[in-house]
């Protein structure tokens, strides 16, 4: 699964999501790609079950691009703890995603057979997300 | 060349609150600049736009825009999209003269199946989706194909490949690829790792289901 390699700070503040997305907000990469419509976090196990989804939709010949970074560490206190004593422990990492995102990118010569695979991808998101192609109306 | 007419009107108030106010009524605030002229706050209708952009050359078509009673030709310089709507939020217009030089992104299109390639578990990838031209806008091309029938896993198109039609110069590298093959040799192994895994689970259920078949006979034949 995805996770830093090393951080400057073991725990940060969970933080307040505002508005859209201001970069990634373009297909950069591949011809189809999934855009989130929510704000959220998304957790490398998210993440990796949908990257394993879509490599599963598409067997070979394709090409899958990851956008998002897990960067950010998500604390929990042990069950049945009093509250107090401190931060709890580092458990997951996530990625702080907003509207607009380009979550991940698709290159495959079937049309068809890519949009079942982000179709497949996107049951595992924890927000609603869209696909989108390079043909955009104006 | 592809060429349209676009009428689009100035005057409008500026500010984000009033831009909004515009887009909500199905308009698009655009600005119109280029040629030492002073820089005009217009606004044009959403249809409108659709219509002149959507001839083959799509946004590179070449316009003629009509501000007030004046005519301007003018080619769009930059198309602003919501994040999420995807919608366009605002379009800045430069003003041109149809026998002076001018950079432009003219898209690339892939034409053809690489039958090769796709046996080969490879993936044709374009490196670009835009090619870089100095051109008039006289000259301007609506969109470079390139025939990728013939593509082998070892092929690479170069910019210098590209055929560039009179009066069109290419400013990037010769050398730079435009379109190359991709292996993804790790999802390859990934997945053959899988499909092994689901072989030895098939395998596993077979030899189950007959020893549990074969009990079952021995336990009819008592």
């Amino acid at each position: 699964m995805l996770m830093p390699r090393k951080v400057a700070h073991r725990k940060h503040h969970r933080g307040r999501t505002f508005g859209n997305a201001k970069g990634g907000t373009h297909l950069a990469f591949g011809e189809y790609g999934i855009q989130a419509l929510e704000p959220g976090w998304l957790t490398a196990r998210q993440i990796e079950a949908a990257r394993i989804a879509m490599t599963r939709a598409i067997k070979r010949g394709g090409k899958v691009w990851i956008n998002v970074f897990p960067d950010k560490p998500v604390t929990k206190k042990p069950a049945e703890t009093r509250m107090g004593s401190g931060k709890g422990n580092p458990e997951l990492w996530v990625a702080v995603v907003k509207p607009g995102r380009v979550l991940f990118e698709l290159s495959f010569p079937s049309a068809e057979v890519a949009h079942a695979a982000l179709s497949k991808a996107i049951q595992k998101l924890p927000m609603r997300a869209k696909i989108i192609t390079r043909e955009e109306a104006i | 060349m592809s060429t349209s007419t676009l009428v689009a009107s100035s005057g409008r108030a500026t500010g984000s609150a009033a831009s909004r106010r515009l887009r909500a009524q199905d308009q698009i605030p655009a600005v119109l600049y280029g040629h030492g002229m002073t820089p005009l706050a217009l606004t044009v209708e959403r249809r409108d736009l659709r219509l002149a952009l959507s001839g083959p050359a799509g946004v590179n078509t070449v316009l003629n825009l009509t501000v007030d009673g004046s005519a301007y030709n003018a080619v769009v310089k930059e198309l602003q999209r919501h994040p999420v709507k995807r919608t366009v939020s605002h379009v800045d217009f430069l003003q041109v003269s149809m026998h002076e030089e001018i950079t432009v992104h003219i898209p690339l299109r892939l034409e053809g199946e690489a039958k090769a390639v796709q046996t080969a578990g490879g993936l044709v990838d374009p490196a670009v989706d835009t090619i870089e031209v100095v051109t008039t806008p006289a000259n301007m091309p609506a969109e470079f194909v390139v025939d990728i029938s013939d593509m082998q896993p070892d092929t690479v198109i170069r910019l210098a490949d590209l055929a560039m039609p009179t009066g069109v110069t290419a400013t990037g590298d010769p050398e730079m690829p435009i379109v190359t093959v991709l292996f993804d040799t790790a999802a390859v192994a990934e997945i053959e790792a899988m499909d092994a895994a689901v072989d030895g689970e098939a395998a596993a259920d077979g030899e189950a289901g007959a020893s549990a078949g074969g009990e079952a006979s021995g336990d009819s034949a008592e």
